[in-house]
């Protein structure tokens, strides 16, 4: 062991003493050759290229000969051109000068009498008047029994051979009678003497989703609460206490509150469908025929709406007005109310999912910033 | 336990609060602001009028034709043409079809009935606001000559006009005007009287003297104008029905221009030229007592009475260059209203009393314009080699003037043009006018 542990250590100190004094042993490197350049400049450079290159070889170019010249000189005389016979301008008649316009220029033309008071115009017999053609009223459909009240008896079906032989079936006479259960007597099917449609038996307002909101608990504990038989009514003291505070009120108020929302009502609309809407009205109210007071002058109009976008147009009101007089206001109104029938035939691009955001609409048509002053 | 339900009563009173503001909300209306809109001309329709007798027909569809030219000369309407009518109108009580007429866009439609008896002519109208159904006013009906016939045409287009727009009529108006012939360097002027759209002309004076500058009196009968005739510059009062006229007294040596008559009629006031200098007078032309307005060595001229004739809007170059004042009806001081670059002159007071009318020449080129008492909100509505001598319709709403083109062969042509800038257009006249003055409404 002693011996190994010796030649270890010699060898592993020989190795030590080797990388760390070996490089004194190594050769020096080789020293650089070194070549002197010169830096010369582009024209010395082209000079010292052309030098080197031989010229080039010239060729000779062959002159141009002259062009031969003819003795005989050519006859560049020209023959005058004919004359062109034209057609003798047709005489016409000076025309007469215009006579002076006879233009009186004392007398004036008497006064027109202008009658301005309104005249007593026979006003048009009504809206139904010569013109509109008469219709015949509708003839009021003979009452048919649509539906005959007593049904008809099916015909009973023919008789057919069965091909199979089958015995014929016994009455059980031994086996127990079976107690049919009685049943209650039953109303007759009703029977209708017409066919009714659905389209006028509709009712007149279409019945109302319910509202998201989840009934209150408070409701069912207004519920009159069922009566345990045999269990005693708590102590009246609760009841002594209600007293001051009339139920009634608070239930109808409650219920009231319950009513479902007029109109189902999705999210407000978006500031780009707002946009919409504001532009497309925008397209149709033309201010060209206002006068200068109602182009100063800002209208409120509400108007409501059909699910389909379309205005009702017997509901555009005017809610106010400011900034002129109320003839100026009535004007502004009318072209408001042309805009919003005239776009709104089609239907506005209202989102139908948000009909209760808009089934109202309360537009403020201020023309003042197009106006002149 | 009193507290205990009370408890309860305010939980279900917040409850019910809350709710009932939740319904609210849900009904509360969609609110949108409508600040932009379209600027067209309003499109109607003119049917020819029906004739109620043989001698009528000729009669009832020129005057449709004139309402419809009126119209449509304001720049506000659009007629459409009586080849897209889908129905057609036979009897003026009869009923309208409404939606024939909406089909095509009409929305206003203007019926009616002429009748001509020897020399009576009787006309009646109704209005229609075609899209709300229903007549927008009662009909009415007037009668007169049928010489005048043109005016009982005006009459109706200016009861259309009220009525569609708001603005105050101004068709049955009449314009005098200067009428010009021949070149520039021997050009014979002289006073003309005509309908506002240019028709009946009819001349006052000859061409023997220079005249210049003709301004209706308020009632419409009578004209001031300024005459070279004696060789200085004078102003003359005519009466139109008579054509009389009469030269309003002023002192020797001295030269009266640029008169203008103030809302009573009877004052007249008018620049003086005395000693080389101008300044501004009023006169009273019954008495022929006159009262001195300024005194300054500048040159002043151009007065114009304001509507309820208080105050005189005028020019002066006081300051330096031609600017335009306002000073009490009175004299006194007065207060420089016009401070925009270039010259202003020829101010005429609006009838609305809003706004003063004016001309301006800068960088070369003349401009109608229109600015505020205040010197405010100045609009130059038009721009030429020359425009000039704005006088105001009845109601305030059109401007018409004077523009000259360029070279020795220019001529002088009337224009009108709307106080927004639109509807530029010229006054057709059988020759060349300036300096014209709108009478007030018949």
């Amino acid at each position: 062991m002693h011996i190994g542990q010796y030649i270890s250590g010699a060898g592993h100190l020989a190795l030590i003493g080797w990388m760390l004094l070996g490089g004194l042993f190594t050769p020096e490197p080789e020293p650089f050759e070194m070549t002197e350049v010169s830096v010369i400049s582009g024209a010395d450079f082209d000079a010292m290229v052309a030098a080197a290159q031989p010229p080039q070889q010239v060729t000779e170019v062959a002159q141009p000969l002259d062009p031969e010249v003819s003795p005989q000189q050519p006859d560049v005389t020209s023959t005058p051109d004919r004359a062109i016979e034209q057609p003798a301008p047709l005489q016409t008649q000076t025309p007469p000068e215009d006579a002076a316009p006879v233009v009186t220029e004392q007398a004036l033309p008497p006064e027109t009498r202008v009658d301005d008071t309104p005249p007593e115009l026979q006003e048009p017999v009504g809206d139904i008047a010569v013109l509109v053609p008469q219709i015949a009223p509708q003839a009021a459909p003979r009452p048919v029994e649509r539906v005959a009240p007593e049904p008809v008896a099916q015909p009973d079906p023919e008789a057919t051979p069965d091909p199979v032989e089958q015995q014929a079936i016994a009455p059980d006479t031994t086996g127990e009678t079976v107690e049919r259960e009685t049943q209650e007597a039953t109303a007759p099917p009703e029977a209708t003497s017409e066919i009714v449609t659905e389209a006028t038996a509709s009712p007149a307002a279409s019945a109302r989703p319910p509202g998201r909101r989840p009934a209150p608990p408070v409701q069912q504990a207004a519920a009159p609460a069922p009566q345990t038989p045999n269990t005693p009514n708590p102590e009246p003291a609760a009841q002594a206490n209600t007293q001051p505070v009339n139920n009634d009120d608070v239930l109808a108020a409650l219920s009231a509150a319950q009513q479902p929302v007029a109109a189902p009502s999705g999210p407000p609309l978006s500031a780009g469908e707002k946009d919409a809407l504001r532009v497309a009205v925008s397209q149709c109210w033309n201010i060209g025929s206002l006068s200068t007071e109602s182009l100063g002058t800002t209208v409120v109009i509400s108007v409501s709406m059909n699910q389909n976008g379309t205005p009702q147009n017997d509901t555009i009101r005017m809610i106010s007005a400011s900034g002129g007089s109320d003839d100026a206001a009535r004007r502004v109104f009318d072209s408001a109310r042309r805009a919003i029938i005239l776009c709104g035939s089609r239907g506005f691009n209202l989102p139908p999912e948000k009909f209760g955001q808009w089934q109202s609409i309360e537009m403020t048509f201020d023309p003042r910033k197009m106006g002149m002053r | 336990m009193r507290p205990l339900f009370l408890s309860i009563w305010l939980c279900l009173s917040v409850i019910l609060g809350a709710t009932l503001t939740t319904g609210a909300q849900a009904q509360e209306p969609l609110r949108i602001i409508i600040d932009e809109a379209i600027i067209e001309p309003l499109p109607f329709a003119v049917p020819n009028f029906q004739p109620e007798n043989a001698q009528a027909g000729q009669m009832a569809n020129d005057l449709a034709r004139v309402v419809a030219a009126d119209l449509i000369g304001t720049g506000l309407f659009r007629e459409i043409p009586a080849t897209s009518y889908i129905s057609s109108v036979t009897n003026f009580n009869a009923p309208v079809q409404f939606a024939d007429w909406k089909a095509i866009n009409a929305q206003a439609l203007v019926t009616g009935a002429v009748s001509v008896e020897g020399n009576s002519l009787n006309v009646k109208f109704r209005l229609y606001d075609v899209f709300s159904g229903a007549e927008l006013g009662s009909g009415l009906q007037f009668s007169g000559t049928v010489d005048g016939w043109r005016r009982m045409a005006h009459k109706v287009a200016d009861a259309v006009y009220t009525r569609i727009t708001g603005e105050g009529p101004y068709f049955d108006s009449r314009v005098v005007y200067v009428s010009e012939t021949g070149p520039k360097d021997d050009r014979k002027k002289r006073l003309a009287i005509m309908d506002y759209d240019g028709a009946n002309v009819q001349y006052l004076t000859d061409s023997n003297a220079i005249v210049l500058a003709p301004r209706f009196s308020p009632s419409g009968d009578r004209v001031l104008y300024t005459s070279y005739e004696s060789g200085f510059p004078r102003i003359y009062v005519l009466d139109i029905g008579s054509v009389q006229r009469r030269v309003l007294e002023s002192a020797e040596g001295t030269m009266s221009f640029a008169p203008r008559f103030a809302p009573n009629g009877q004052t007249v006031v008018y620049s003086l030229t005395q000693g080389g200098n101008t300044d501004i007078y009023s006169m009273d032309i019954t008495t022929g007592q006159s009262l001195r307005l300024t005194n300054t060595p500048a040159i002043e001229t151009a007065p114009s009475y304001s509507p309820d004739g208080t105050r005189i809007v005028f020019e002066s170059d006081r300051s330096g260059t031609q600017q335009l004042y306002v000073m009490p009806v009175t004299g006194g001081e007065a207060q420089r209203i016009s401070f925009g670059e270039g010259r202003y002159g020829t101010p005429v007071w609006s009838p609305r009393g809003d706004l003063v009318a004016f001309t301006k020449q800068n960088k070369g080129r003349f401009h109608i314009g229109v600015m505020r008492l205040d010197g405010s909100q100045e609009r130059l509505l038009t721009a030429s080699f020359l425009d000039e001598g704005p006088t105001w319709a009845p109601n305030g709403r059109v401007i018409m003037f004077a523009r000259e083109t360029q070279g020795a062969s220019g001529s002088s042509t009337l224009y009108s043009v709307d106080i927004s800038g639109r509807n530029l257009r010229p006054v057709t006249t059988p020759s060349g006018g300036s300096d014209p003055s709108w009478s007030p409404l018949q």
